[in-house]
């Protein structure tokens, strides 16, 4: 009984202090799951930093080997119908995927939770109408809209960062929304009021803080989704140019490939797609598990 | 009874004229046999209209071509064992013959008096005269009506028609065999409310019926059991609407498909050793140039586009893109259409001279350009990849943007685009026609720009000349001067590859990559 009041108290109260990081740090170190997806993530970072000290060939580089060459130990991946090293691209592509999950995470956020937060915090009309206009979005599917502002803006990286970024704002925006509904109630948000601080300052000082743990959830199953989002953008000529390496590129020039036998051009960024996802859905399971109390089994 | 004893009588008479006896037996000993008489094909794309005049793309002119029939056709002819269009031969179709006037521009056409379109009604002159009137108002056709130098289309009687030319014109009886030069059921049309009507119906006279259509799935094609002519063999053609090129090969190497259109190079080897499949892959006149805008500078620049076309792997592009189902391409009209020469092309791969030339021109440094790639094929995608990583070797930046078809072909259009690599087919083989529309200055798919005086008034100065010797001369000379200037780099010609099953027979190779249903039989 008295631990659980502890916890509660511990959520309550503003985020940040000293005791609840270590605490968060300590129950992620235990989730299992978890430290896998960390993994995962760490290892696709890495690899899409380190790939071009280390590699002897570069992502673009043609007749880097014999051309369609399958997997050996020159090359670990194989080499494409252009002679290019697989391993090589497919750590490039990691770098260019792992920036567009973050920066189009990003756009969301920075969108989705300030505009959740004000329709909220300010109720009304205000907050009828933005929600709205989230329901909206959400109504389309995520994909499809993805394409028509991908293609709206002309296609390439960039473009397929913001259409992403657009396409996940009302995720944030609703739940921003919610905890803000939850958090305004609150005695220290009331606390603020009292005290006569603007509703700018409660807001950002006081509700956003607190609303953080499942927007941290949302922007990390995000980063997942992002990726993959991309790379389906990406596929279908909307995202990423040649020569760029890109999975989502990748798979669509290697799919003609399949049939013939040539299944390593399409097999690898697969998988590089498919872990990066895994990895970043672990992790934000677990980030649930560990900032969500109502969800924690045993302490 | 009198119908078979007609078609026999019919048939005999094609034989003389046309002379393609194979054709004929195959077609007569499969009505004996089993029925097996329905093929599937698998295509690309499932076409946009049914209308003769409109029509522009393979699966719309293949509908109009098993629909309709034309005034003349060209001949066939067989070549290394294969069944092959001899398109600088026209024989008769509707009209049975034709006389030309003393001086090339009068033509009197006299018609076969025994065709009924498929809804009965006769065919007369008067449906000639009214189709060529349609052709005349069309959006599409109406520039090959002026190109075939047409003045006047008169009905002498009902059976006999003379067309006057403006000019002399030796494209005039190449143009006709056409399928944008079909012969309509004016009457039919009429009643319908006109043309607009002939966008998803049709009026024709021609072995085949379209039962449905539909662009997104498949269409169906079956015989007209009173067609004039030599009756087709098979009673039903589906045709399948299959984007994805694996899907279509994969279809064809189990069986599932009888013929398949656009087979990708790089499957060919392996559909080679499928039992039961048969690649059909020829040369032909249909060329793939990469084409730099020469009102946007660097290109305005002869050297700098010089200076591109030696730095474009060739080979590479040949052997390792097209593994071989390509050949060079080393002039602006294709090796196989008559008067070609690569007089005046040294374009090879060679960087240092490409460097040399970049110098020359005032970029020693390289430059950036936009690129702008149609997607749909595979080829292009892998050219143009190649191509990048070449003149990045130069210092030359070549930034691509992928573009869906039909944005591509829009784009294009507008003259804007810097550069980009597109492929045509003459389906006249002839250099006055594939010239005048590709690189005079005033042709409709000049879309790089290309203005040279010299080029125009040699491409004026040979439409009206009436021989042809004098005329290739001035083609020749035309082409050595597009070959120093180089609007567009030459990348390769291609075979047109067709996946058929084992005991499909009869299939005939057209410039114009359209299979013609009514000479195929199976076995």
């Amino acid at each position: 009984m008295p631990k659980s009041r502890t916890r509660s108290t511990a959520t309550a109260a503003p985020a940040g202090t000293r005791s609840t990081t270590v605490g968060f740090g300590r129950l992620l170190l235990r989730n299992k799951l978890g430290m896998v997806g960390l993994g995962v993530i760490a290892f696709w970072t890495l690899g899409s930093i380190f790939i071009g000290v280390l590699s002897p060939y570069g992502a673009s580089e043609t007749a880097a080997g014999a051309l369609l060459a399958p997997p050996s130990l020159d090359h670990l991946f194989g080499t494409d119908n252009f002679g290019r090293d697989l391993l090589t691209r497919v750590f490039a592509g990691g770098q260019l995927s792992l920036w567009t999950g973050l920066i189009a995470v990003g756009i969301s956020m920075a969108i989705g939770v300030p505009l959740g937060g004000i329709a909220g915090y300010a109720g009304g009309a205000l907050g009828s109408v933005i929600m709205r206009v989230m329901d909206v979005l959400l109504a389309f599917p995520s994909l499809v809209l993805a394409m028509a502002v991908a293609a709206a803006l002309g296609p390439g990286t960039s473009s397929a960062m913001i259409a992403v970024g657009i396409v996940g704002i009302p995720e944030f925006a609703r739940i921003t929304y919610g905890q803000t509904i939850s958090l305004k109630q609150r005695e220290f948000v009331e606390a603020g009021r009292a005290l006569g601080l603007s509703s700018a300052t409660i807001l950002t000082r006081h509700i956003v803080p607190n609303a953080l743990a499942p927007i941290v959830v949302r922007a990390t199953l995000g980063m997942g989704y992002a990726i993959l989002t991309a790379a389906a953008l990406s596929f279908i000529g909307l995202g990423a140019q040649p020569p760029t390496a890109e999975w989502g590129v990748m798979i669509s020039d290697g799919r003609g490939y399949i049939i013939s036998g040539e299944w390593w051009l399409t097999f690898f960024p697969g998988l590089a797609i498919a872990t990066s996802i895994l990895g970043f859905n672990l992790l934000g399971d677990a980030l649930r598990d560990v900032l969500d109390p109502r969800l924690r089994t045993t302490a | 009874m009198r119908v078979t004893a007609k078609a026999v009588a019919i048939a005999a008479s094609v034989l003389l004229v046309t002379g393609c006896s194979a054709n004929a037996n195959t077609n007569a000993n499969s009505t004996e046999s089993t029925g097996a008489t329905t093929i599937t094909a698998a295509y690309s794309e499932g076409g946009t209209t049914l209308n003769p005049t409109e029509a522009n793309d393979v699966t719309s002119d293949t509908f109009v071509l098993a629909a309709y029939d034309q005034l003349v056709t060209y001949a066939t002819e067989e070549v290394d064992g294969k069944q092959v269009a001899n398109t600088a031969e026209i024989v008769p179709m509707i009209a049975s013959s034709w006389e030309v006037s003393d001086d090339d521009t009068a033509y009197t056409f006299t018609l076969r008096d025994d065709i009924a379109f498929q809804s009965g009604n006769p065919l007369t002159s008067a449906d000639v005269v009214g189709s060529f009137q349609l052709i005349a108002d069309s959006s599409s056709a109406s520039f090959l009506y002026g190109m075939a130098g047409i003045s006047t289309v008169t009905a002498v009687d009902d059976s006999t028609v003379t067309i006057t030319l403006t000019a002399p014109n030796h494209l005039f009886l190449q143009i006709l065999p056409m399928y944008s030069f079909s012969i309509m059921d004016t009457k039919l049309i009429e009643e319908n409310g006109g043309a607009e009507w002939l966008a998803t119906n049709t009026a024709g006279s021609g072995p085949f019926v379209v039962d449905s259509w539909d662009p997104s799935t498949e269409a169906v094609l079956s015989r007209n059991d009173d067609y004039w002519g030599d009756a087709p063999a098979l009673e039903t053609v589906n045709i399948k609407f299959i984007t994805e090129a694996s899907n279509r090969v994969q279809l064809l190497s189990k069986g599932e498909v009888q013929l398949a259109l656009e087979i990708p190079a790089k499957d060919v080897a392996a559909l080679e050793d499928t039992d039961g499949v048969v690649i059909d892959s020829r040369p032909s006149n249909k060329i793939l140039y990469f084409a730099m805008n020469n009102n946007i500078a660097p290109f305005d620049n002869e050297l700098v586009r010089q200076a591109i076309t030696y730095a474009i792997p060739y080979d590479k592009l040949l052997t390792d893109v097209m593994q071989g189902q390509a050949s060079p391409m080393t002039s602006s009209v294709a090796s196989s259409t008559p008067g070609f020469t690569a007089d005046g092309n040294n374009a090879e791969y060679d960087l240092d001279k490409a460097k040399d030339l970049l110098t020359q021109a005032g970029y020693p440094d390289g430059f950036t350009f936009d690129f702008t790639l149609g997607s749909g094929f595979q080829d292009w995608n892998d050219d143009a990849v190649l191509i990048q990583a070449e003149l990045a070797k130069v210092g030359v930046t070549m930034n691509i943007t992928n573009m869906a078809r039909a944005q591509f072909l829009e784009a294009i259009a507008t003259n804007q685009v810097q550069s980009y690599i597109s492929r045509w087919t003459s389906f006249v083989n002839d250099p006055g026609y594939h010239l005048g529309l590709l690189l005079t200055s005033t042709g409709t798919s000049n879309y790089a720009n290309y203005n040279n005086a010299d080029v125009d008034s040699l491409w004026t100065e040979a439409s009206t000349e009436p021989d042809q010797e004098k005329r290739n001369e001035l083609y020749g000379e035309a082409q050595e001067i597009i070959n120093e200037e180089s609007p567009w780099a030459y990348l390769y010609e291609y075979n047109i590859v067709v996946g058929l099953q084992e005991g499909t027979e009869g299939y005939t190779s057209y410039p114009d990559g359209i299979v013609r249903y009514a000479q195929l039989s199976v076995n």
